[in-house]
C-alpha cells in the first residue's frame, strides 16, 4: 500500500480513509513529527498565499481586507487587458526568457563540451572557477558592474569608445540594446551554473564509446560530434522544455536589480513580474497587481503542464519525485 | 598512439582553449574593475572614469564607509540573517527530506508532489505580500528576511536523493535496538550526512547573503537594511552622506562613486574569499540535484 490517497467515493469510504490516515500517522508518528516544520512552512508560505489571487476579483482595500472588499468580477482584468501594457510586458517576458533560454542554454552546452575537451588540467580548473564565480554574486552587485561598464560619464566601455575615437553609445537611454545586454548578463551569471549540469552528464558517458569511435578513425572533433553531442541531446531538451514551462515567469531579481525604475527602458525590459511589483509597491493598487499575477499564474500553469507532459513523452526515464 | 593531427583538429582545439579562456577572463574582468577602482581617488574616478589601473591611490571610499554606522549595521543584519536563516532552514529541510526519503512513510509521494508544485509555480506576489506584511505582521522585522526562504524544494530533493542512497539496514538495525525515528535521524543519519548537509547549508547561506528581494518588499528602516539593500540605496539615494554616516553631517567631499564600489567589495569580499573552499560543495549539490534517472 504505497501512499495512495483514497478518493473517498462514498460516505463510508471517507470514514475508512480517515481511519487509515490516523493509523498511518500513529504507526509512524515520529517520522511525521519530524516533518511537521516542513509541512507547516509549506502550508503557510506556499499554499496560503494562493488565496491572494482572490484579490483579482475585488476592489481591494486594506481597511476592509480580503473577505469584505467589494466584489467586482472581471473589472480589474478589463482594465489590464484594455490597455497596451499587458501586451508589452507579456512580449518582454516571453522574448527575454526565450533569449536567455535559447542563447544561454546553448552557450552553456558549448562551454561544457569545450571545457571537457581541455587537456591542460590546471588551466581547465582555473577557467571553470572563474566561469562559475559570477553565480555567487547578487544581481544588485552585477547591476553595479554593468553600470561601471556602460554608464555614459565614467563607464569603462564608454571610455574605450572615446579612446578609439568613436561616439559613445548612451546605453541607459537606448531600450533597443537591452535585450542583448540582459542576455549577456544572464550568460555571465548562469553559464557556469548550467554548464555544470551538462558536464555531469558528459562525465557519465562511457569511455568505450569514444574508444570505438577512435578505432573507427574518428578525430577528436568527430568524436565530439558523434558521441558527446548526441548523448547530451536528452538533457538539453529536458532543460529547454522545463525552461519553456517557466517562460511566463520573469527574473524579477535580475531585471528590477539592473533596470530598476528607469522608465525609458521599460518598453523592452519590463516583464510581468516587475510590472505587478510596481502595481503592488509603488502604485499601491493591490487588486491590479493581483489580476496581473493571476494572469501570469494561469498562463504559467498551462505552459508548465503542457511542457512537462511533453518532457515525459520524449524522455520517459526522467523521474522528478 | 598518436595519430597525425589534421589541420581541422588543431583549429578545433585552438578554438576550445580560446573560447573557454576568453570567457573565463570576461567573467573575471568585472570583479577586477570593481576592486581596482574602489581604491582610486574619487575625483579621478569621476573625471576619467573606470580605468584598468590605479591612477591615484586613495582609501577615502573605505575610510568614509567605515566612519559611518550604516556599514556596520548592514553587515550585522546580513550576518545574523545568513547565520540564523541557513541553520534554521537546514534543520527544517533535512528533517523534511528525511521523511520524504523514508520507505516507511506512506504519504511521502503525496508530500513530494505538494512540495514539487510550488517549485515550478509561483505562489503569487500579492498573497505572499499580504501574508508576511499584514497577516503575520512581520513588516520591518528581521523575521521577514528569514522566514520566506526556510524551505527550498530543490534542496529538499537534493537531500532526498542523498538520503535514499543510505542503506536501509541502518534503520532496521536501529529499530531493533529500540530507537525511534527522531533518534535515528539526529544520532545516526545526520552524523553520516555531513557532506550533503554542508552543501545545503551553503546553498541557503548564499541565498540569504545575496537577498534583497525580501528587504525591498518588507523593510523600510535603515537599521534593518542588509548589505545588498545598502548597495541599492547607494545607487538611488542622493543623500549618501546621511545614509552612510547614520546622521546628518557636513563633509567636505563625499566619495560617492567610490563608496558604491567599496560597499560592493565588502559585500562580495567574504564570498570571493571563501569561494575556493566552498566551490566544490555547490558543484556536488548541483550534480546531485540535477542528474536524475
Amino acid at each position: 500500500m504505497e501512499g495512495k490517497i483514497n478518493q473517498g467515493a462514498g460516505k463510508n469510504e471517507f470514514g475508512e480513509a480517515l481511519i487509515r490516515f490516523f493509523k498511518e500517522v500513529k504507526s509512524n508518528k515520529y517520522l511525521y513529527i519530524l516533518a511537521i516544520p516542513g509541512i507547516l512552512f509549506l502550508v503557510v508560505f506556499a499554499y496560503v498565499p494562493l488565496v491572494g489571487h482572490a484579490l483579482a476579483f475585488e476592489d481591494f482595500k486594506l481597511s476592509t481586507g480580503l473577505f469584505h472588499s467589494k466584489f467586482v468580477g472581471f473589472e480589474n482584468f478589463k482594465f489590464f487587458f484594455g490597455g497596451r501594457d499587458w501586451l508589452v510586458v507579456t512580449k518582454n517576458t516571453l522574448v527575454l526568457n526565450g533569449l536567455f533560454l535559447g542563447i544561454g542554454l546553448s552557450f552553456a552546452l558549448l562551454l561544457a563540451v569545450f571545457i571537457n575537451e581541455m587537456k591542460n588540467v590546471p588551466l581547465k580548473k582555473v577557467s571553470q572557477s572563474f566561469i562559475f564565480l559570477p553565480y555567487f554574486i547578487s544581481w544588485q552587485v552585477i547591476a553595479i558592474m554593468i553600470y561601471a561598464l556602460l554608464n555614459s560619464s565614467t563607464g569603462f566601455i564608454s571610455q574605450m569608445f572615446i579612446t578609439l575615437g568613436l561616439k559613445p553609445i548612451s546605453w541607459y537611454s537606448r531600450p533597443d540594446m537591452w535585450p542583448g545586454i540582459l542576455t549577456f548578463a544572464n550568460i555571465f551569471k548562469y553559464a557556469g551554473y548550467n554548464s555544470i549540469i551538462f558536464l555531469a552528464t558528459i562525465a557519465g558517458i562511457s569511455e568505450e564509446l569514444y574508444e570505438s569511435a577512435r578505432i573507427d578513425g574518428a578525430s577528436r572533433f568527430q568524436q565530439v560530434r558523434h558521441v558527446t553531442l548526441p548523448l547530451l541531446r536528452p538533457i538539453f531538451i529536458i532543460m529547454l522544455l522545463m525552461g519553456i514551462g517557466r517562460i511566463f515567469y520573469g527574473d524579477f531579481g535580475m531585471i528590477y536589480g539592473i533596470v530598476a525604475d528607469n522608465g525609458v527602458l521599460f518598453p523592452t525590459t519590463d516583464v510581468i513580474d516587475t510590472y505587478s511589483y510596481r502595481a503592488l509597491r509603488q502604485v499601491g493598487n493591490l487588486s491590479m497587481s493581483s489580476a496581473v499575477v493571476l494572469y501570469q499564474s494561469v498562463m504559467g500553469l498551462i505552459t508548465i503542464i503542457v511542457f512537462n507532459w511533453i518532457v515525459r513523452r520524449i524522455e520517459p526515464d526522467v523521474r522528478l519525485f | 598512439m598518436r595519430r597525425p593531427r589534421g589541420v581541422g583538429e588543431v583549429v578545433f582545439f585552438a578554438l576550445v582553449y580560446i573560447v573557454v579562456i576568453l570567457f573565463a577572463l570576461v567573467c573575471l574582468f568585472p570583479f577586477y574593475l570593481i576592486l581596482i577602482n574602489s581604491f582610486v581617488d574619487n575625483k579621478i574616478l569621476n573625471q576619467d572614469g573606470y580605468q584598468l589601473y590605479i591612477k591615484k591611490l586613495s582609501f577615502d571610499s573605505y575610510k568614509f564607509l567605515f566612519q559611518g554606522t550604516q556599514a556596520y549595521t548592514s553587515y550585522r543584519v546580513t550576518l545574523i540573517v545568513t547565520a540564523l536563516g541557513s541553520v534554521l532552514a537546514t534543520v527544517i529541510t533535512s528533517t523534511y527530506a528525511f521523511v520524504l526519503s523514508h520507505r516507511k512513510a506512506k504519504y511521502r509521494h503525496i508530500m513530494s508532489f505538494f512540495t514539487y508544485v510550488p517549485m515550478v509555480m509561483g505562489t503569487g506576489l500579492v498573497g505572499f505580500y499580504l501574508l508576511v506584511a499584514q497577516w503575520l505582521h512581520l513588516k520591518d522585522t528581521i523575521w521577514a528576511l528569514i522566514f520566506p526562504y526556510l524551505l527550498n524544494p530543490f534542496l529538499v530533493f537534493v537531500l532526498v536523493n542523498f538520503f535514499r542512497a543510505l542503506p536501509y539496514e541502518l534503520y532496521e538495525s536501529a529499530a531493533i535496538d529500540g530507537a525511534n525515528d527522531i533518534y535515528v535521524f539526529f544520532r545516526i543519519v545526520l552524523p553520516i550526512s555531513i557532506p550533503g548537509i554542508a552543501t545545503v547549508i551553503l546553498f541557503y547561506a548564499l541565498t540569504y547573503w545575496n537577498d534583497w528581494w525580501l528587504a525591498i518588499l518588507f523593510i523600510n528602516h535603515d537599521y534593518l537594511h542588509p548589505l545588498q539593500m545598502m548597495i541599492r540605496s547607494l545607487m538611488s539615494q542622493i543623500n549618501a552622506t546621511q545614509y552612510v554616516m547614520g546622521r546628518s553631517m557636513y563633509i567636505q567631499s563625499v566619495p560617492s562613486e567610490g563608496l558604491k564600489l567599496a560597499t560592493v567589495c565588502i559585500t562580495i569580499g567574504p564570498i570571493v574569499f571563501l569561494y575556493p573552499l566552498i566551490q566544490r560543495y555547490f558543484v556536488k549539490g548541483l550534480t546531485l540535484g540535477a542528474v536524475k534517472g
